[in-house]
């Protein structure tokens, strides 16, 4: 989901940094101490799961947890993305300095709208219906995640939409597997740690 | 009402547009005519030339072929355009037959933006069939680290993200901590 290094043109990687930077100042604004810690363990889990490759023939994808980001951090996702995909670009050569502006918006804004869409529902009582809204936040992350980097592409050459649709087919595969995921921790956390998810009512106060 | 019936069987003649044009028209068909003749009298043809390919692999940081991306091919006369252009096969494998001494750039680009750049040296050796004159080949993207150095790096990246969060901790504290007053200040 990475967009490499001289492929967009200055004016895309300058409005991605742009738009980057209101995200991180957001994300930051009032960031509570103790949830430093969640944010660094997240962004953590973020920066390996780039390295774990699901095979979808002829390609391969790798994982994201852009929704678990979403649901456990809220709008600190942004920075903990930002931070992940800088050591990425650092240490692995994935993306790259320059677009990092671009590659964080594109998978920070669709955490922060997991966030926003199903941050409540996760935490419903009703143990279905977070199950429930738990595997379409991790599938809504992947697509929306998608529709951002083709949106960066057809925005740099508009016969970039062409390959929209293959790209979307590509990941819904993958779409799958983290919203399955995202099940999975949902319904951890719900059981082990709730407190974790009750934190997104602190922030929401 | 004879008229009308003219006008259905000629309605070229009633628009008065066409019948100055016929010998125009028959001119232009002649023309036409004599040119497919010429075109079909071309044949098409084939032979295995010897001339000497560039066969390059594209693949991924983590170590997937680039199959069936686009590819483009710069020449060292014309960096703008594109020399040639086509796809990687199946195993990301594309290859081309340069004219000339230089630096070519072959550039492959996947549909999510990833991209690969490979720079091919050719000498004049080469292009006269000699046995090497290919200079060094260099992709853009390193391979993805395996094993140890995988794992090491992997490591100081968590480790990384763990102390900035420590350092953004204990200066928090630190900032909200309040000021010790001295054992003698209520004196």
């Amino acid at each position: 989901m990475h967009i490499s290094e001289g492929f967009l043109s200055p004016p895309l990687l300058t409005a991605g940094w742009a738009m980057a930077g209101v995200g991180l100042a957001w994300g930051l604004k009032k960031m509570e101490p103790d949830k430093i810690v969640r944010v660094a363990i997240a962004s953590s889990a973020f920066f390996l799961a780039s390295l774990v490759n699901v095979r979808i023939p002829p390609g391969s994808a790798h994982l994201s947890l852009i929704a678990p980001m979403g649901l456990l951090l809220g709008r600190s996702a942004f920075p903990a993305v930002f931070t992940a995909l800088l050591l990425q670009a650092v240490l692995f050569q994935f993306g790259g300095l320059m677009v990092l502006g671009v590659n964080s918006v594109s998978m920070g804004a669709p955490a922060l709208c997991v966030y926003l869409l199903f941050g409540r529902a996760v935490r419903s009582a009703n143990a279905k219906t977070a199950a429930a809204a738990a595997f379409a936040a991790g599938v809504t992350g992947v697509l929306l995640g998608i529709a951002i980097v083709s949106a960066w592409l057809v925005l740099w050459d508009r016969n970039m939409l062409l390959s929209a649709e293959t790209l979307f087919a590509a990941h819904l595969p993958v779409a799958v597997v983290e919203g399955i995921i995202t099940l999975c921790t949902v319904s951890f956390l719900r059981k082990s740690f709730p407190d974790v998810l009750d934190g997104l009512n602190v922030e929401r106060a | 009402m004879r008229h009308n019936i003219t006008i259905s069987q000629h309605p070229q003649n009633a628009a008065g547009g066409f019948a100055p044009c016929t010998p125009l028209f028959c001119v232009l068909l002649l023309i036409i005519t004599l040119g497919c003749g010429t075109a079909f009298a071309h044949g098409v043809g084939y032979r295995q030339s010897d001339k000497k390919a560039v066969p390059l692999e594209f693949y991924y940081s983590t170590g997937e072929m680039m199959a069936y991306e686009e590819a483009r091919v710069f020449s060292p006369l014309d960096e703008k355009n594109a020399y040639l252009s086509g796809r990687t096969d199946e195993f990301g494998r594309y290859s081309f037959i340069p004219s000339a001494e230089g630096e070519w750039r072959v550039i492959v680009k996947d549909r999510e933006g990833h991209m690969a750049e490979a720079e091919v040296q050719i000498t004049g050796e080469f292009l006269s069939g000699g046995a090497s004159g290919v200079g060094e080949s260099t992709v853009a993207q390193s391979p993805l680290p395996q094993g140890g150095e995988l794992f090491l790096r992997a490591a100081f990246g968590v480790s990384i993200l763990l102390n900035i969060s420590a350092a953004a901790l204990l200066v928090r504290r630190s900032g909200r901590r309040p000021k010790e007053v001295p054992a003698n200040a209520h004196k």
